[in-house]
């Protein structure tokens, strides 16, 4: 038996790395702090069925077939192609992704991760207005004031409140939840509002109208703002509004409700508008949800080796950029590409009906430790090590901390890397005779 | 086995006292040697300048640059070049590239190649933001890479100074290097940093940090201290208070004058001051603005106990990245620009914002002089680092024009013509006719970084340094390198051959091959029992504030697949 | 003058970037050398000819140049980008960024126009004579300045975020304009004879007129009295004034 500490857990953007993992026979048997997601990434993934073999879709149904046959297979699509989708990547590592985009390269595909479908809208945003934010541990030690925008940590970061947020203590807020005003803005009242000091329920879509009523607010201009903006009454957003100005330091965590709703994008950068107008009088910044637990570090990956986060189009050879051309969705529901590879990501779960049309007529590679609704698409399909599990490697927390994810456990699978670069190779082989 | 001669080679190695001699260099394994076999592969330099590979000590290219690309779409569209893409590759050999002040990795490593650099500095590592430093590092081909750790805004370190710790001081910055894998202490805007927390700034050396009960000058002195008690290669590396704010010459003089008496441990600087030309301003406000470059050069000039280097201001677009979080909120308001930033947990801050320096604005003229002010007024180019704080000034593909500005007088007055009339009269360069030479320019692009960095090995071409070498395109006893700055540019713009650890990487410009660079750090040894004592007070800072615990801070050896360790003794 | 007409021959399996369709690149230039020129097909180039029946009729330099461009070219992008002079009439809907860039000339385009059409463009006209996309004369991303000069009209609706970042130049919409229209305008105009929603949010300069209705008319202006356009009497507001903005925008 073999206890390992301070392991990381790989499920989402809180990258909690203060887990206990007990294992037996190669077995997890027990986890000690992870919430009840994270328990059942590691003890759960004993209960899922493994995809076992490489396979290739033959008069209709998936057959086992050798290593080499399914590299060989997924290589000549690749090599065909003139223009392929790679997705996914945000439940790998770092060093994974790195080879995906060498690979996207050699290749002259796109490549784009789930960013597409959550938080692809907060790197435009941050295009357009910067990202003025902090590491968690600055909110735990100083914020007094915290807004949760347009997400649920309760359900979907089960941790994050009592780790670097609400409940947490820091250095300057030692009381605690005690010392912190928690504010929610959403459209209903979900799990995290309902322990929040103040609820603010606004109108479906009209983000963007409350944050330019708050701006407006906080910038001195309340005789712009009318009786109602955004379903709220302006005696709120001033006494809000006042709140922020009177806040030693301001958070906004902000998800999903603010990122993939009514003017998507332009909500985040009118946040970031809003932090900025704020720090003339406090202390403010932002931090996005982020869902998947490596979804970040894709974004880091993807910028240093191409420039831009996501979406990245190697089509001419050069990268290119332009989410609403060249994102996963974009592509698919317009049918501009005529293969894909997806990898850890269930685009078959996430994606809509148009785009999953689309998947089913090309030739797909996928590349995941379990089946799901993707395999049903795919053509050639190879199974993967669970990586920050079975595999170590980097990933980044959502405020764009790194931290080195352990191996716990052996495996008979090779890891996403190792397959993407044995698709390299093979694809170099094809292109140059090499 | 490998051996390579480069013959016929003039040779400007100023470490060793060599001003452009004919000579051959031999090396054999990655070093340069008395001499080689007749079997050794040849290169005819054919009498063209030859200089050890240039040593860029200080630029952004690891880290916080990823947050100005991110931002900077714009950017990236700017001078692309497709890699290995495509059913018939342009190229095996190098990935594609893209951006001009913000580019991707790959680019770094081939562009600064090309201009004959073979080392490079990451300006700032936050600790618990090292292991991406190091993930970039890794992805930068060619180049030997080393960055400089932030201190100077760090809890525990102002603890220890408020609490008279010098022990425990020096046993965490050691822990500290070795956490980040760092090569020495960096301040940034001492105790700045800690205050942006609140949104607030410190005003200058005296004024106490809120709720440390430090002053900036105590950071000072204090780590300076430390940091010859641990022996460091490189002194301090401090970036002033009170950055881009007119008359804070004055404020630089006195951070430089805090260490005029330390005792240091190696035979180098006392301290070396960073980016000077944001900070050598005159003028009580931006109307009122004037070069302060000779105050701080004639002070330079009276002491003997400091570097420093330019941050040289380069006209167009540029990205201003700094761990001064103050600064850039400022800066984004003051140019309507986008604005990033990131406060860092218990030890600094940062922040990013875009930027163009336009010669039609007078305070952008200003500044462009001043820079060029400080080379030129300072006597001994020992003391004067070349940089651009690259992309702050502007990016290092940019240095062969920064280069004429320096070397021809004639060049400057060109550019002067086209300056607004209010600046001249602010501004001290039109009366300055120094022109440097090939020797001087050696000095400040590779030789002083030799001594400044204590690296024995690197900025110089005797036996037993590695063999990275840079050979120009350009005979210099036939150029008149004060009228001819158009060829002077063309050659320094793209090397003939650059060698790096005995290979060719470059060859007429092109990148020939792309081996991994190394990346150094320092690995400073103190007494164990000042270790403990320290790390019981970490392990409260670890438990009670960071969100990050202390096993998974320290950098993995993993993240340094070619590591070269300094290791020194504390004192 | 010189016409040159290009069929598509079939429908196209990924869409081709045909930035290299222009007058500029055509002018002066013989059947087999036009039919020669490359454009992007999925990550290889191909010739024109190979996707195009080329017909060439006539001799001359770029100011007295028309294409006119036939078939379903409505996954073509890039037709006409950074275009000088001369004249593109196309007779379909057509792809993305057309006209993209364009300094002069004029592009007509007899069907719907996808994102993107006259993107940072500098001068010149473009017509759609159907709806536009989102981005219409916008700036791309990151960027400081869409549409600079020319102007664009779109005799159908537009979809979200019309003239963003435009720093000059003017646009006419007659039908109604999605969300966000004018968004960060520094100097371009606007006329929506339509509907829209939220219209010139951070607006720093310029003037946008709504003919139809405003929904969701955003909290940071200032109402400031009447003015008359063509004999209608809008109501004018100034802002944004949370982005310091002295843009004008009139409503009904």
């Amino acid at each position: 038996m073999a206890v390992i500490t301070d392991a990381i857990c790989s499920l989402c953007g809180s990258l909690c790395d203060d887990i206990t993992v007990t294992v037996e026979d190669n077995v997890i048997t027990d986890v000690e702090r992870a919430c009840i997601l994270g328990r059942n990434k590691f003890v759960g993934m004993f209960l899922h069925d493994r995809i076992e073999s490489p396979m290739i879709r033959k008069n209709g149904e998936l057959v086992d077939v050798s290593y080499e046959e399914a590299i060989d297979e997924a290589a000549k699509i690749l090599v065909n192609s003139k223009r392929t989708l790679s997705y996914g990547w945000c439940s790998t590592s770092c060093e994974a992704i790195s080879k995906a985009i060498q690979l996207a390269e050699e290749t002259g595909s796109l490549i784009d991760s789930t960013a597409n479908v959550c938080h692809g809208p907060s790197a435009l945003a941050v295009q357009e207005k910067g990202g003025p934010s902090a590491t968690l541990g600055v909110v735990k030690n100083r914020a007094d004031v915290m807004i949760f925008w347009g997400c649920n940590p309760a359900h979907a970061h089960p941790r994050h409140m009592r780790r670097y947020s609400s409940f947490s203590k820091g250095f300057f807020t030692q009381k605690g939840r005690k010392d912190r005003k928690m504010i929610v803005i959403d459209v209903r009242k979900t799990d995290t509002a309902k322990i929040a000091d103040q609820y603010v329920e606004i109108d479906q879509g009209s983000d963007y109208l409350l944050v330019t009523a708050l701006r407006s607010a906080i910038n001195g201009h309340e005789d712009v703002i009318p009786d109602t903006v955004a379903g709220v009454s302006k005696e709120d957003i001033l006494k809000l509004a006042n709140t922020l100005k009177e806040a030693k330091f301001t958070c906004v965590f902000y998800g999903m409700g603010v990122t993939q709703s009514r003017s998507k994008y332009k909500n985040g950068d009118g946040v970031s508008s809003l932090i900025s107008d704020l720090n003339q009088h406090s202390k403010a910044v932002m931090i996005g949800m982020r869902g998947h637990y490596n979804v970040t570090g894709y974004g880091q990956v993807s910028t240093w080796e191409t420039g831009y986060p996501m979406a990245v189009d190697f089509t001419r050879g050069a990268p290119y950029y332009n989410p609403g051309e060249t994102g996963a969705n974009d592509v698919l529901t317009r049918g501009d590409v005529d293969a894909a590879i997806i990898s850890a990501a269930d685009a078959g779960a996430h994606f809509p009906q148009d785009s999953l049309k689309y998947l089913a007529k090309i030739p797909v590679i996928q590349i995941d430790p379990y089946a799901n609704p993707t395999t049903e698409l795919s053509d050639v399909v190879f199974p993967a090590a669970v990586v920050g599990v079975e595999a170590e490697g980097t990933a980044y927390r959502m405020d764009g901390i790194s931290l080195r994810m352990k191996k716990l456990i052996d495996t008979k699978f090779k890891t996403d890397e190792e397959i993407v670069v044995d698709l390299i190779n093979k694809v170099r082989e094809l292109k140059r005779g090499a | 086995m490998s051996e390579l001669l480069i013959k016929n080679a003039v040779v400007c190695d100023p470490i060793n006292n060599i001003n452009c001699v004919k000579m051959d260099i031999s090396i054999k394994d990655g070093k340069i040697v008395e001499s080689v076999s007749s079997g050794a592969k040849v290169i005819d330099a054919g009498g063209k300048l030859t200089m050890a590979g240039g040593v860029d000590g200080h630029t952004h290219c690891a880290g916080k640059i990823n947050v100005g690309r991110f931002m900077s779409p714009h950017d990236m569209r700017m001078t692309n070049v497709p890699g290995l893409s495509g059913k018939e590759a342009p190229t095996a050999t190098t990935r594609a590239q893209v951006g001009y002040n913000t580019p991707n990795a790959f680019a770094i490593g081939y562009r600064y190649a090309k201009l004959g650099y073979t080392t490079i500095g990451e300006a700032a590592i936050p600790i618990i933001g090292a292991r991406h430093t190091h993930e970039e590092f890794e992805a930068i081909p060619i180049l030997d890479k080393f960055g400089l750790t932030l201190f100077g805004s760090n809890w525990q370190v102002m603890e220890y100074i408020r609490d008279d710790e010098p022990e425990k001081l020096a046993a965490y910055v050691a822990w500290g290097l070795k956490a980040s894998r760092g090569y020495g202490i960096k301040i940034v805007n001492p105790g700045g940093g800690e205050a942006w927390g609140w949104g607030k700034n410190v005003s200058g050396l005296d004024d106490p940090v809120p709720n440390f009960d430090v002053t900036p000058a105590q950071i000072i002195t204090a780590l300076a201290e430390t940091n010859e008690k641990l022996n460091l290669p490189h002194s301090i590396h401090l970036h002033c208070n009170n950055l881009g704010k007119p008359g804070n010459y004055e404020t630089t003089i006195a951070s430089m004058k805090l260490l005029e008496n330390l005792k240091t441990s190696r035979d180098r600087q006392a301290m070396h001051v960073t980016h000077v030309q944001f900070n050598a301003y005159a003028g009580t406000s931006w109307r009122d603005f004037e070069s302060g470059a000779p105050q701080v050069a004639n002070y330079v000039n009276s002491a003997d106990h400091l570097t420093f280097d330019l941050g040289q201001v380069i006209f167009g677009p540029a990205m201003t990245m700094t761990a001064d979080g103050p600064v850039e909120y400022a800066n984004s308001r003051m140019l309507h620009a986008k604005w990033s930033n990131m406060d860092v947990e218990l030890e600094d801050a940062s922040g990013v914002v875009p930027i163009t320096y336009s010669p039609k604005m007078f305070v952008n003229a200003v500044q462009w002089a001043i820079g060029l002010e400080l080379a030129l007024l300072v006597d001994d180019p020992w003391k004067v680092m070349f940089t651009t704080d690259s992309p702050n000034g502007g990016s290092f593909v940019n240095y062969p024009e920064a280069y004429t500005y320096l070397m021809s007088a004639k060049r400057r007055t060109e550019v002067i013509e086209g300056l607004p009339e209010m600046a001249l009269g602010r501004m001290n360069l039109p009366g300055i006719d120094r022109e440097l030479d090939l020797y001087e320019l050696a000095i400040m692009t590779r030789a002083m970084q030799s001594k400044i960095y204590s690296m024995d090995t690197k900025g110089h071409l005797g036996v037993g340094a590695d063999a990275d070498i840079a050979i120009y395109d350009l005979k210099p006893d036939s150029i008149d390198t004060t009228v001819e700055y158009a060829a002077v540019k063309k050659a320094f713009s793209s090397t003939a051959y650059t060698i790096k650890g005995g290979e060719v990487v470059v060859k007429d410009g092109e990148i020939a091959m792309t081996p991994e660079g190394r990346t150094y750090w320092v690995n400073a040894k103190v007494p164990q029992a000042n270790t403990d004592a320290m790390q019981v007070d970490l392990a409260q800072k670890f438990k009670r504030y960071y969100t990050v615990n202390q096993a998974n801070y320290m950098v993995e050896d993993a993240y340094l697949p070619h590591p070269v360790e300094i290791t020194t003794e504390a004192l | 003058m010189q016409t040159v007409t290009l069929s598509l021959k079939e429908k196209n399996a990924v869409p081709i970037e045909a930035d290299s369709v222009n007058t500029d690149n055509f002018a002066s230039k013989p059947k087999d050398e036009i039919g020669a020129i490359l454009v992007w097909y999925g990550n290889a180039q191909v010739a024109v000819d190979d996707l195009f029946d080329v017909v060439v009729d006539g001799f001359g330099s770029v100011d007295e140049m028309k294409i006119i461009i036939n078939g379903d070219v409505s996954r073509v992008k890039r037709i006409g980008q950074g275009m000088s002079a001369g004249e593109i009439e196309i007779n379909s809907n057509v792809d993305m960024h057309c006209g993209s860039n364009m300094t002069g000339g004029k592009i007509t385009i007899n069907g719907d126009a996808d994102s993107w059409v006259g993107c940072e463009m500098k001068g010149g006209e473009i017509v759609v004579n159907g709806n536009g996309g989102y981005y219409v004369g916008g700036g791309y991303r990151g960027e400081a300045c869409g549409m600079k000069g020319g102007k664009i009209t779109v005799t159908g609706n537009v979809r979200d975020y019309l003239g963003e970042h435009m720093c000059g130049g003017e646009i006419v919409v007659k039908g109604n304009a999605g969300l966000l229209p004018g968004i960060s305008n520094n100097g371009g105009s606007i006329i929506i004879e339509g509907n829209t929603t939220m219209p010139a949010s951070e607006m720093m300069k310029g003037t946008i007129i709504i003919k139809g209705t405003v929904l969701d008319f955003l909290p940071s202006f200032t109402e400031d009295g009447t003015e008359d356009v063509d004999g209608v009497t809008y109501r004018k507001f100034a802002g944004d004034i949370n982005a310091g903005g002295k843009g004008v925008l009139l409503i009904k």
